[in-house]
């Protein structure tokens, strides 16, 4: 399914991988964030003043790896809407660290247009920084 | 399925905490900034990024940027250990627009515990419930805090 968007609930399989998506973790992107949005300290933007603070280098702000899930949501079903989604921060996301992110549809409901989807925030070594479960909706059309 | 045993403290505070509203803040949507957080967060949805598009509309997990003010109440114990963020969830029920005026009341939403090789951890689930000026509820927006308590000696 490498790729492809869904539109329509019939278009989804129980077991689909959906696209999987490489976020921007650069300290550019924790920036822009924190000028834009919050989380200006240098926990988030700040290498030498995160390792001040005990942490091995600046961190992506939790609220903004729940924007990275929805976001990769959106990118395989761009017209779906999320009614759920609950994220689990299991270790700090690094920044300027390659991240990847995947996700499987675990359930589809025909009769009420949803779908479950886990999805997984993982660092180069493979190991899990983020976890999520969602639940969207899509058209029965 | 029997249920799982609840520690009287626990349960202690549950029966004081939960449900008990203790925060009301007021917030007014900047369309900006919510187009700002879609983009950096890779969405490519134009009803997110894009303020002309006819549907313009908050991203359903930027909710969980306005939490942030007071999370527990002002009474609730000192359980003796450091608290971390755990996660965030969103429940979402109407789209948040450009503008919109809402107000997001805050309340112990759970509280349960986790007990592992390094001692016993404690969940809280504090919930802001929004709403939008004509009383409609737009979403759900969870903390979810832990705090590994000390050992005690």
């Amino acid at each position: 399914m490498s790729g492809k968007t869904v539109s329509a609930i019939a278009d989804v399989e129980f077991g689909a991988q959906l696209p999987s998506f490489t976020p921007d973790t650069s300290i550019a992107a924790t920036r822009r964030f924190g000028r834009h949005v919050g989380w200006n300290t240098p926990r988030f933007t700040d290498h030498e003043g995160a390792r001040k603070e005990g942490l091995p280098g600046a961190i992506v702000p939790g609220v903004m790896s729940q924007g990275f899930l929805g976001a990769m949501i959106h990118r395989w079903a761009p017209d779906a809407e999320i009614v759920a989604i609950d994220t689990v921060f299991r270790a700090p996301v690094l920044v300027d660290r390659p991240h990847t992110i995947t996700g499987v549809v675990t359930d589809v409901d025909e009769d009420a247009g949803t779908v479950e989807i886990d999805i997984t925030v993982a660092n180069e070594a493979g190991e899990t920084r983020v976890f999520g479960t969602a639940t969207a909706r899509l058209s029965k059309d | 399925m029997a249920e799982a045993a609840v520690d009287e403290d626990v349960l202690a505070l549950r029966e004081r905490f939960l449900g008990r509203e203790f925060d009301e803040v007021t917030f007014v949507i900047n369309g900006d900034r919510f187009a700002e957080y879609a983009k950096v967060c890779g969405e490519t949805a134009p009803r997110f990024t894009d303020p002309a598009h006819p549907d313009f509309q908050a991203p359903p997990t930027f909710v969980s940027t306005l939490v942030g003010g007071r999370s527990m109440p002002p009474d609730f114990p000192n359980l003796g250990g450091m608290g971390m963020d755990a996660g965030k969830g969103v429940e979402w029920k109407a789209p948040v627009r450009a503008g919109a005026k809402l107000t997001g009341k805050s309340h112990l939403h759970d509280i349960y515990t986790k007990t592992g090789r390094s001692g016993r951890m404690v969940f809280l689930v504090t919930r802001m419930e929004l709403r939008d000026e004509n009383g409609v509820h737009v979403a759900n927006a969870d903390t979810r805090t832990v705090i590994r308590e000390r050992i005690k000696k």
